[in-house]
């Protein structure tokens, strides 16, 4: 008997510290008196943090190679009030989109030219490339929020299948499945941990590094614009201040699902995972209103649970370099 | 053949600062088209806009040459902001201040324990962490004041110190600008003839031979966070004396306020991003034509959002440059 419980316990223990954060969440709101489970509820949270998840499945494979993309703030916001600019001008809504998409992809490449080709410090570049973008959304819009005229637009996103599941959700799986895909069944997804793992190691074994790690900041400017394309139809507004620190946030969520800033680790559930969590979190903490308590205790916890496992990442590599 | 290598040379050094002299030929422009450039007050009031920005880069440098980063200060700027201006009444000005410089440094030093305790002796770590700690600081200042914004200038006891330093003047030299001065020399001091300042240098440039030659990384990268932290303050006093209120944002967005401004300065100077090189004065030189060049592009009218656009192509094209710069040295 006991063995089976020592079993059990190996097995809890083997599962993503992530999933078990999540759990501990479920089990406290279960005592809570709030309306956490309800299905409304419950389908608000996944829609919600919809756009974090395609714009994290992009950033995924950034970090797997060991890069990280910043910049994907400011291409989700310049890409979804460029298709508003575009659709308010007469252009078809298809055609709008992928302009922008284009341009994310577009972005992606500048980072990656500049990041890969060039040898520089990936984060660093791609933040100022995140302030050239910020600049370029305030002089579209003035920095003024614009809303698109279109009412079909607004309809892409907020449309829901069978009256019931929204088409953010639908756009989500999909990307989050094509990147599963990609990581785990594709010759690129493969190498791209290899690259990440070891980049000199990779190009010794005949991998185009350059190639496939520049182009996975494309992949990152692509979804980055879809998740534009997405947010700017969900709440039918282009605001210059959209972005401005989703990539910090989806880059600390993606290490609190056990993805590496380091490189070679990590895959598209684990992100989903590092998602949801803090956005679990944060809907805890809204349905408990610990706001009242004391003002402001919210934003104050979510940046210490993010320090706290940033902190724990490197302090278990510390660990595994101590002891090799 | 002399001759040539000279040319040589010459080609060398306009390449390598770039940016310097891009920005020195939009000065002259300016001030050619612009006769209000060249006045007087223009000039009081370019060193009062240097102020802020210059002491978060002077310490931001030490940070850079040590091949680490701080995203934290617009969030230190925010908490010891309120917290020193809600201070004054109860406490006198002198104190506050002196609580300020303290929660600085209390800051950087928590920032150093915890990139230390975890061995996060990356800049992408260190980048991250310092992030995090960043969003709680800001945290922190809206928790204190409840989000309201206190104001200075309501202050009940004798506020003369801020007064002098936001617009007095020692005979014609500002009292901020001397302030900046003994920053700047005690730091280049720190930097140049002491044993912790060069520690800083030879971890920036390769921190795995320091470790084994036996430098003190644990302390200098102590000695680092502190600096920053405690000249983010200072210039958090400068801030407040020139605004005279307290709002728990003043430091901007995390990641996108003051520290994007400072990094700017480090690396237009011309200290390398990736750590071992540079100086305070080099940051000076950069935080300088940075503001000569916000200034000229104001007068000039100039939109801030296409301004915004030229600092961020700024930041990419200074590294590339660096980067240039090692692969000629042959890095």
């Amino acid at each position: 008997m006991p063995t089976i419980i020592k079993k059990i316990g190996k097995r809890i223990r083997s599962l993503p510290n992530a999933f078990l954060a999540i759990l501990a969440i479920f089990i406290v709101m279960l005592f809570s008196d709030t309306q956490f489970y309800s299905s409304y509820n419950l389908l608000d949270i996944l829609n919600s943090n919809s756009i974090y998840l395609i714009l994290a499945m992009g950033q995924t494979i950034v970090l797997v190679s060991g890069g990280v993309d910043l910049a994907i703030g400011g291409t989700m916001t310049v890409a979804g009030i460029i298709t508003i600019l575009l659709i308010n001008s007469g252009v078809p809504i298809p055609l709008a989109i992928a302009v922008a998409l284009v341009f994310g992809a577009f972005v992606g490449a500048i980072n990656g030219y500049i990041s890969v080709y060039q040898k520089t410090e990936p984060f660093i570049v791609t933040l100022g490339m995140g302030v050239i973008l910020t600049g370029v959304a305030q002089q579209l819009t003035d920095a003024r929020p614009i809303s698109c005229s279109n009412p079909l637009f607004l309809r892409l996103a907020n449309y829901r299948l069978f009256g019931q599941i929204p088409a953010m959700i639908i756009v989500m799986v999909v990307v989050v499945i094509a990147m599963h895909w990609i990581l785990t069944s594709t010759s690129f997804g493969r190498n791209c941990y290899a690259i990440g793992g070891d980049y000199e190691v990779a190009q010794y074994s005949g991998i185009p590094v350059r190639r496939l790690k520049a182009l996975t900041y494309v992949i990152s400017g692509v979804t980055a614009a879809l998740g534009g394309v997405m947010l700017s139809s969900w709440v039918n507004t282009g605001n210059s201040i959209f972005g401005s620190i989703t990539a910090l946030y989806v880059v600390s969520a993606l290490v609190v699902g056990g993805t590496s800033t380091a490189g070679g680790v990590g895959s598209a559930i684990k992100s989903v995972l590092g998602i949801l969590l803090l956005g679990l979190l944060s809907n805890a903490f809204n349905m408990l209103n610990i706001d009242s308590f004391i003002p402001y205790l919210q934003q104050a916890l979510q940046g210490l649970i993010i320090v706290g496992i940033l902190w724990l990442d490197s302090y278990s590599r510390k660990r595994k370099r101590e002891n090799v | 053949m002399q001759k040539k290598s000279l040319m040589h040379s010459a080609i060398n050094s306009v390449k390598g600062n770039l940016i310097i002299v891009g920005i020195v030929i939009l000065i002259i422009v300016t001030s050619i088209i612009e006769p209000k450039f060249l006045t007087l007050g223009n000039f009081e009031n370019i060193i009062r806009q240097f102020g802020v920005l210059i002491f978060v880069a002077l310490g931001m440098t030490f940070v850079i040459m040590g091949g680490f980063i701080d995203l934290s200060v617009s969030g230190i700027i925010s908490l010891v902001v309120v917290v020193m201006v809600s201070l004054v009444d109860p406490i006198g000005q002198v104190n506050a201040i002196i609580v300020g410089i303290l929660i600085g440094l209390a800051c950087g030093l928590l920032n150093s324990f915890l990139i230390i305790s975890c061995g996060a002796l990356t800049q992408a770590e260190a980048l991250f962490l310092t992030y995090g700690m960043g969003l709680v600081y800001a945290a922190l200042a809206l928790m204190y004041t409840e989000g309201m914004t206190i104001f200075l200038s309501y202050a009940e006891t004798p506020i003369t110190i801020f007064n002098a330093i936001g617009t007095g003047s020692l005979g014609s030299i500002p009292i901020a600008f001397i302030i900046f001065f003994v920053c700047l020399v005690i730091l280049f001091i720190i930097q140049r003839w002491t044993y912790i300042g060069r520690s800083i240098v030879l971890i920036g440039e390769n921190i795995v031979a320091s470790r084994l030659s036996g430098i003190p990384i644990t302390k200098s990268v102590v000695f680092i966070y502190a600096v920053s932290g405690v000249m983010t303050a200072i210039g958090a006093v400068n801030l407040i004396s020139r605004v005279m209120l307290a709002s728990p944002v003043i430091g901007g967005a995390i990641g996108g306020g003051y520290e994007t401004q400072a990094i700017l300065a480090v690396v237009v100077g011309g200290t390398a991003m990736s750590g071992g090189r540079g100086s305070v004065l080099w940051t000076v030189i950069g935080a300088l034509v940075l503001t000569l060049m916000n200034n000229s592009l104001n007068l000039m009218g100039v939109s801030s959002y296409i301004q915004m656009m030229l600092r961020g192509a700024i930041l990419i094209l200074a590294i590339l440059l660096d980067r240039q710069k090692q692969i000629s040295e042959g890095k």
